[in-house]
């Protein structure tokens, strides 16, 4: 499948590429992950309630994580504190891979596409 | 009755070997103002998500390509020739705008995938990690990581935009840095550039061998359509 300069005003579009089998599977996940239908029963309504909850705990679990490696980097925490703030957020992981094994989640459902912007997390 | 609205167009007055639309419709054109929107009549109050009706959505959008660039609809758009009427009338600078930046235009689309490395976890992720210390030293790994992949992501859509600025009207680009399928953009392209941004594409594809692309085209503008439509999509609902 070769690029075909020829008929310009053709309104018949032509598909490219030397690596087919790599852009069907990646085409096919987000295809995947696109909303398909509102699915409204009890049991659905109370995961998509935990998952928009999950997802803003974990950008935010997310956030602090970056915001301790600045404050280690920046060298104003003691090697206690470090220890300290570590062993915290890690607990905090824990806890949310609990809950997410509980909801049903996987790491990839804890995310928001955000259009143009790209994703949340 | 409700309408099945596929597309807006100009310059248009007459169609011919237009193919059926949704449900096996006729399609028709609805003179408004100086625009007309391509129609056909619709029983439902819910338009299913099927791949058959998507395929009738794009096939009508397409075949008024070759004549003009339509600034198509959101799939699944149902009205009343009167809610129509007002959108458009209400609308018509925007649109004309709009009109003004499609015109004579057609959308290419480009994909490209890169590998990623395969680092971006943690090293002892097989072992427990006990000591805080090391988890924050693991995350500062992680973190990054993730900022060498953006600035890649960012430096392939810069790349790939001085490729093509000079041939593109305008460009939608998304850039996604943690996933395989990185940039993907549509480029506005005149039509009689299409020629040269083929070629243009063809040899950046061979300046970045590390990269896999994917190129498609010509399509109707549906990136740069953007009608700020208050028409809901019907959708089916379960």
């Amino acid at each position: 499948m070769e690029l075909s300069p020829e008929n310009p005003l053709s309104a018949e579009p032509e598909i490219e590429t030397s690596h087919p089998e790599e852009f069907v599977e990646e085409l096919r996940y987000v295809a995947d992950t696109l909303p398909s239908r509102i699915n409204i029963d009890a049991a659905s309504v109370e995961q998509g309630l935990a998952k928009l909850v999950l997802t803003l705990i974990e950008f935010i679990r997310r956030l602090l994580e970056k915001q301790a490696v600045r404050r280690m980097e920046g060298g104003d925490l003691s090697p206690e504190q470090i220890e300290e703030l570590g062993l915290a957020l890690m607990k905090l992981e824990v806890k949310l891979q609990e809950l997410k094994t509980q909801f049903g989640l996987t790491d990839e459902d804890l995310n928001l596409d955000l259009g143009p912007i790209g994703r949340l997390i | 009755m409700k309408l099945y609205a596929y597309c807006l167009v100009e310059d248009v007055d007459a169609l011919d070997a237009i193919p059926l639309g949704i449900s096996g419709a006729a399609v028709r054109l609805l003179q408004v103002d100086e625009f007309a929107v391509l129609v056909s009549n619709f029983d439902s109050d819910t338009v299913a998500v099927t791949r058959e009706n998507a395929l009738d959505h794009a096939a009508v959008v397409r075949s008024v390509l070759d004549r003009t660039t339509p600034l198509p609809f959101r799939f699944g758009t149902l009205v009343t020739e009167q809610q129509l009427s007002i959108y458009i009338s209400a609308r018509r600078p925007a649109l004309q705008s709009r009109f003004e930046l499609v015109r004579g235009c057609v959308e290419m689309s480009v994909k490209v995938i890169r590998e990623l490395s395969s680092d971006n976890s943690m090293t002892e992720s097989q072992g427990e990690i006990t000591s805080g210390t090391t988890f924050l030293e693991e995350k500062r790994r992680e973190i990054r990581g993730g900022e060498q992949r953006a600035a890649e992501a960012n430096d392939i859509s810069t790349w790939l935009h001085e490729q093509v600025e000079n041939l593109t009207r305008d460009e939608q680009v998304t850039v996604r840095p943690s996933d395989k399928l990185v940039v993907a953009a549509a480029h506005l392209v005149a039509r009689d550039k299409i020629p040269q941004y083929k070629e243009t594409m063809a040899a950046a594809r061979e300046i970045r061998p590390e990269l896999h692309f994917l190129f498609s085209g010509p399509w109707p503008p549906y990136s740069f359509a953007n009608m700020e439509l208050e028409f809901k999509s019907q959708f089916g609902v379960s």
